[in-house]
């Protein structure tokens, strides 16, 4: 009873709170954190290579704490992942691999972007519910992958 | 002691369901207007019955205590 709320996420955070969804959706994809901070570099492209790129809409990258051109690469097999602050300030995940699919690429990348979203909104939920002193009831991660948190407080 | 149950639901694409018990009357959209803001925008809300009950003093402790402002 009460109210029931959905809600479309809007993701805006510093570099570093971004980069730890990144880091949380990595691990929950079996991707590996290449490098964590790295300098775009140039590369020449093979005609074989496949590339997308995909723009988190509802994000901005707040620039406190991050130095241009910084990204997080992240690989699977002979895939790439690079997510970086575009020239519009927001987040975007561009995927690119040899042997794959164009479709194949951007599956991958709006998975990523997903399980991004994902983590970005847990870390923010929990780290907010636990400053205005909710207790945690339970949490658990159901079969369709959806997280589910159960808090509690009380009120005078 | 009101006990407030508060059940957010993180789906696989990152939408957000909120199920918020136990808050009567307007405190209910102190809690809806606390998470939209923390969360991002409001798809849909439907109020239930519990929002219709009076509860005019635990709304205004309540936004104080998630410092919303009017």
């Amino acid at each position: 009873m009460g109210a029931v709320l959905v809600l479309t996420p809007v993701i805006i955070g510093s570099w570093p709170a971004i980069a730890a969804a990144v880091a949380g959706a990595a691990s929950a994809m079996g991707l590996i954190v290449g490098e964590s901070v790295k300098e775009i570099v140039k590369e020449s492209q093979s005609t074989t290579e496949q590339s997308v790129e995909l723009e988190l809409s509802d994000s901005e990258v707040l620039t406190e704490s991050m130095s241009t051109d910084q990204e997080v690469v992240l690989t699977k097999g002979t895939i790439e992942l690079r997510v970086k602050r575009d020239e519009r300030g927001r987040c975007s995940v561009c995927a690119k691999g040899t042997g794959h699919s164009e479709l194949e690429l951007k599956q991958m990348a709006e998975e990523f972007t997903q399980k991004l979203t994902q983590c970005f909104v847990y870390d923010k939920v929990m780290r907010e519910l636990k400053n205005k002193d909710f207790q945690v009831v339970n949490e658990e991660v159901a079969e369709d992958e959806s997280i589910r948190i159960h808090v509690r407080r009380w009120m005078d | 002691m009101a006990q407030h149950d508060v059940e957010i639901t993180i789906s696989k694409t990152g939408e957000v369901k909120v199920h918020i018990k136990g808050a009567k009357g307007q405190s209910c959209l102190v809690y809806s207007k606390w998470l939209s803001q923390l969360i991002g925008k409001v798809k849909d809300q439907q109020l239930t019955s519990e929002h219709y009950e009076p509860d005019v003093r635990a709304r205004i402790d309540l936004k104080q205590n998630l410092g919303i402002d009017e």
